[in-house]
């Protein structure tokens, strides 16, 4: 009965409990579809940056992180694969070495980063392989090739089959040189990276820097994101029983790419605090409407205390019906959220010139994909519903102050 | 008479119109101070970015800027000087500067970088570099040996004041030149990413190292008015031959003029939400308040009240709230901002993300008078526009049926 | 034997500034089963006494029991539950919940109490037919005529069988017939029920069907007198 008489009050004023459902629907829809919105670009930054620059986990030698040093390696890759393989979690993974490295074609001299991948397991790991604009990926067996970022066989003046001397300093502190012939042209959509790197095959690399077996990071892939924090545990703990005499560490993607990750956080909170702000807002927006709802109905709170319902059972009435309002309007925003979340989801936004020339500056291209899942959905609506509730306990709370006869000759 | 009135109706319910106008307050405060934070943050961006190395206006030999090389440089300055002396505004200051991709090393070491040859003196008076020097000193006009370095690199090259660096990079015969410095001083910038890009040495070095002759890369300026930078590049561009490339920081630095371009919409979207989310409310609160009085509409109307009247006597009361609410919106708005603007918001403790986002470390919030006015505007115009429907409402309450109503 | 008690009963309200002395000491015994009007004119204190004999209000001073429980030292809590139990309450308007109908306006107090739901409407609806709105069960207030509506009254302060009902002015919105119709109900509740009515008025036409009959002025009893069987 009680359940009943919240229901048929809440519809003694339809106008007004559809503004105050509208109102929750609205903050709700939008949460969810900016949620969505900001959880699909972080997903596609952090997979554009894993899947081109570090992979989820990477094993280097302690210390290579920070300092970049061409000596820190990992001196037995092998080893470290024995242990990937039997590493739960771990998709692929593949061997890479770099070095800072002076490249020259026939009119032009550039410092960047050259970096020797294992053609077969780097196109496990990595997208490069499937970014090639002009010429091809290396064939297995590639010798003295490199692939080039787009910008940077601009900046050189190179094709595909033009030649490229590589100068540099090898682990030994020996001079480093070779002459390699250009095979691809890639385009990572990353300016940093098309511009600032060349990728040599890494048999060549070793030979070439005299790293012999050597090599500076075991890249590896997992399952999904989810699954590196306990990849990595499993990982760390056996590297410890590997006898290197300089200590290899594992490290996930928030440690090879900090700003990333804080970048998303800072993201996130500031967000977050405007979005409270907003449901501040519609907070007091829809107090009058609970607060009104009971000031109007002051006698007749009087008539039924008089036949003895408790204050607590009035308290538990006025619960009952502010909850079916807000349930009602955070369901509403829910499904609009959703329906326009997914219906973008389908198609994916277009934010216009400036927003995409951003948007590049962080590894997006092209149209947006806002992300519907389950954390999108229920995180908004929730901090909607934990806000509304409370502000409705005011009210709620308020009606226990009544005294019978003062509401008996309420007017 | 009619304010007096609208003005008691609202008091009747003291309650009631206190927390509507909280709503607005709150809806208020928080569009005057979301905007004055990203308008304090792009402004902060723009400022960094100018005085790093941009400068309100550049000048290129027009191959420069899609190959930054030595060959694309503007072999004679002489056309430029001219143009400079006779077009800029009283209290502008230039320099010109020698700018190329190079490689530093030391023994242990080596990274890309630019190189950028600068004249220690009218370079003080344009870009960040001299008040930046946190160790060591400032390079001085006949040091040709001396380099100044990032912070970032130094700790990176595990090197200091006094040691050695050598620098490569190709000259104006396309060969190899290297040229060994010594480190006078070392710099902190705002972005870590400055601190590891560039390496300033004398411009006079730079251009011998690089056979370059009297050749330059570019020309920067600093305008006393920031508002006069179009004029001044159209000058600019009008008296040099067509081999230059004039260019304002607008062009210059893309990715900043995209956040400008989108800011003043992203401002706009905030304050509709922001408006709609207490539009429910004060909507809710106006058809409170007139179906209250139902009876005393209806009495109104009995007596002859047009219904045009009704309608003004509601929507002055809702001016009321709104009025209110934004006074006091807009003095706690302008009061937070003013406190942050003085103490600034200290982001350096988020130290590589707010880098990675392209954050200042510190931001120091900003009250554009236009984001104020159109704020304001919103608030008061979308205000007074939605209570149209309960004043309609009000005014049409027929006394037959306003007097059966209890 | 005695079902109400009041002794020495005083009651003043503030009023702005000033205190108004609604109740001056007021001593009077209802007799179980009694038919006892409360008479007077305006703010001379007869809803006040009837609100404190139902607990809805505390008492300056003087002591006020009702079947044997003192109803001036119990706590609101306590108060809840001797109205529940013992008291029946039918006011001049606005008696009903609104978004309930006659039927569940009724079966109200009686899930208040803890009723099963099976018993609940077999009494709700034998005590509404007996109040003669056979047909009205699936009405609201709203759809109701003021007549019905006071009947539901009735219906829902006798359904619990209280020791007694305190009617403050249930006649005064409506017209003579109808309060003459109203009035017989209660008195044959009185009879059939043996449960005690106190009540209010100002109207001679229901003084005269009280079987006892004090009169109020000023916050003191100025008579006090029964009629005979």
């Amino acid at each position: 009965m009680d359940t009943k008489m919240a229901w048929r009050n809440i519809w003694r004023n339809r106008r007004r409990t559809f503004l105050t459902m509208t109102a929750i629907a609205f903050a709700g829809a939008l949460l969810v579809f900016m949620l969505s919105f900001q959880f699909g670009s972080y997903e596609v930054m952090i997979n554009s940056a894993v899947k081109i620059h570090t992979g989820h986990l990477q094993v280097q030698a302690e210390g290579y992180n920070e300092r970049k040093d061409i000596r820190l390696v990992v001196p037995d890759p092998e080893a470290v694969a024995a242990v990937l393989e039997k590493t739960p979690g771990i998709e692929a993974y593949t061997f890479r070495a770099t070095t800072f490295s002076l490249v020259s074609s026939r009119d032009r001299t550039y410092g960047i980063a050259v970096i020797g991948i294992d053609p077969k397991g780097e196109a496990r790991v990595s997208t490069i392989s499937d970014i090639i604009r002009e010429g091809e990926y290396f064939s297995d067996d590639a010798t003295s090739q490199a692939l080039v970022g787009e910008l940077l066989a601009r900046n050189l003046h190179v094709r595909p089959g033009d030649e490229l001397t590589l100068l540099g300093q090898g682990r030994d502190g020996s001079i480093a040189a070779t002459v390699v012939a250009v095979k691809g042209v890639y385009r990572s959509g990353q300016d940093e990276f098309d511009r600032g790197a060349l990728q040599i095959p890494l048999a060549l690399f070793q030979d070439v820097f005299a790293m012999g077996e050597a090599v500076h990071e075991v890249v590896a892939l997992c399952t999904s994101l989810g699954a590196v924090p306990e990849a990595k545990g499993t990982l760390s703990a056996a590297l410890t029983r590997l006898n290197e005499n300089r200590p290899l560490v594992a490290l996930d993607w928030k440690e090879l790419m900090p700003g990333l990750y804080q970048g998303i956080s800072i993201d996130l909170i500031s967000g977050l605090i405007m979005y409270v702000l907003l449901i501040v807002v519609v907070a007091f927006s829809i107090l009058n409407t609970f607060l009104m709802a009971i000031f109007e109905r002051t006698r007749e709170f009087g008539v039924m205390m008089a036949m003895g319902t408790t204050p607590g059972r009035l308290t538990k009435l006025l619960l009952m019906e502010s909850s079916m309002i807000t349930i009602f309007g955070i369901v509403g925003g829910m499904i609009v959220g959703g329906l326009v979340t997914w219906y973008f989801q389908v198609d994916g936004i277009n934010l216009g010139g400036d927003v995409s020339e951003i948007m590049r500056e962080f590894g997006i291209s092209g149209r947006l994909y806002p992300q519907l899942s389950l954390l999108s959905l229920s995180f908004g609506p929730g901090a909607v519903l934990i806000i509304t509730l409370l502000t409705s306990l005011y009210p709620a709370l308020r009606v226990r102050r009544f005294r019978p006869v003062e509401a008996l000759t309420y007017v | 008479m009619h304010l007096q009135l609208a003005w008691r109706n609202i008091w009747r319910n003291p309650r009631r119109t206190t927390i509507i106008t909280i709503a607005v307050v709150v809806g208020v405060w928080s569009m005057l101070v979301v905007g004055a934070l990203d308008r304090g943050m792009i402004d902060q961006m723009v400022r960094n970015a100018i005085a790093t190395l941009t400068g309100d206006i550049q000048i290129h030999h027009d191959g420069y800027r899609s190959d930054p090389v030595i060959e694309n440089s503007i072999a004679d300055p002489k056309d430029v000087h001219n143009a400079l002396a006779r077009h800029l505004p009283e209290g502008s200051f230039w320099t010109a500067r020698v700018r190329v991709n190079a490689i530093v090393s030391n023994a242990r070491y080596s990274t890309g970088v630019t190189l950028v040859g600068i004249d220690p003196e009218s370079e003080a008076r344009v870009s960040f570099i001299k008040t930046a020097v946190v160790d060591g000193h400032y390079l001085a006009s006949d040091d040709t040996t001396g380099i100044l370095v990032g912070r970032a690199l130094v700790d990176k090259f595990e090197t200091k004041v006094g040691h050695k660096l050598v620098l490569m990079s190709q000259d104006t015969e396309r060969e190899i030149a290297s040229r060994a410095f010594r480190i006078t001083g070392t710099f902190r910038a705002e972005l870590e990413a400055t601190e590891r890009q560039f390496v300033f040495v004398n411009k006079a070095a730079a251009q011998e190292m690089l056979k370059a002759g009297n050749g330059i890369s570019e020309v920067s300026l600093f305008l006393p008015d920031h508002e006069t930078v179009d004029m001044v590049r159209d000058k600019l561009k009008a008296s040099l031959p067509p081999a230059y490339e004039v260019e304002t920081w607008r062009e210059l630095l893309p990715i900043i003029t995209a956040y400008l371009s989108i800011m003043d919409s992203w401002i706009f979207i905030w304050y509709l939400v922001v408006f709609i989310a207490m539009g429910f409310g004060i909507v809710n609160t106006m058809l409170m308040a007139v179906f209250e009085r139902i009876r005393e509409f209806g009495l109104l109307t009995a007596l002859g009240m047009k219904p045009w009247w009704i309608i003004k006597g509601v929507l002055l009361e809702a001016f009321f709230l709104l009025i209110m609410g934004m006074a006091v919106g807009n003095a706690f708005g302008f009061a937070s901002v003013f406190i942050l603007n003085r103490t600034g918001i200290d982001l350096s403790a988020l130290g590589a993300g707010a880098e990675y986002v392209g954050l200042p470390r510190v931001i120091y919030p900003t009250v554009y008078i236009q984001d104020v006015i159109t704020a304001n505007v919103v608030v008061f115009v979308l205000g007074l526009l939605i209570t149209i429907y309960p004043a309609a409402k009000a005014s049409r309450f027929t006394p037959v049926e306003a007097l059966a109503h209890i | 034997m005695s079902i109400v008690e009041c002794k020495d009963v005083k009651k003043a309200y503030r009023q702005d500034h000033l205190f108004v002395q609604a109740l001056g000491g007021i001593t009077v015994t209802v007799a179980r089963g009694a038919f006892v009007a409360i008479a007077g004119p305006s703010g001379s204190g007869k809803t006040t006494l009837l609100n404190l004999i139902g607990g809805l209000d505390t008492a300056d001073s003087g002591r006020i029991t009702v079947d044997e429980k003192t109803v001036t030292s119990m706590r609101q809590s306590e108060l809840a539950v001797l109205r529940l139990y013992k008291i029946g309450f039918v006011f001049q308007s606005y008696n009903l919940i609104p978004v309930l109908s006659a039927l569940e306006n009724v079966e109200y107090v009686m899930l208040l109490q803890g009723v099963p739901q099976r018993e609940r409407r077999e009494r709700a609806c034998s005590i509404l037919d007996e109040v003669g709105l056979k047909e009205m069960y699936h009405r609201r207030p709203a759809e109701l005529s003021g007549g019905q509506q006071q009947r539901v009254a009735v219906a829902r302060a006798i359904v619990s069988n209280p020791s007694i009902v305190l009617a403050d002015e249930p006649t005064a919105n409506l017209d003579s017939k109808t309060g003459k119709e109203l009035l017989q109900l209660m008195e044959k509740m009185n009879e059939e029920r043996e449960i005690t009515f106190i009540f209010s008025t100002h109207d001679q036409m229901v003084m005269d069907y009280a079987r006892r009959l004090i009169i109020l002025r000023d916050g003191l009893v100025t008579d006090d007198r029964s009629r005979d069987p």
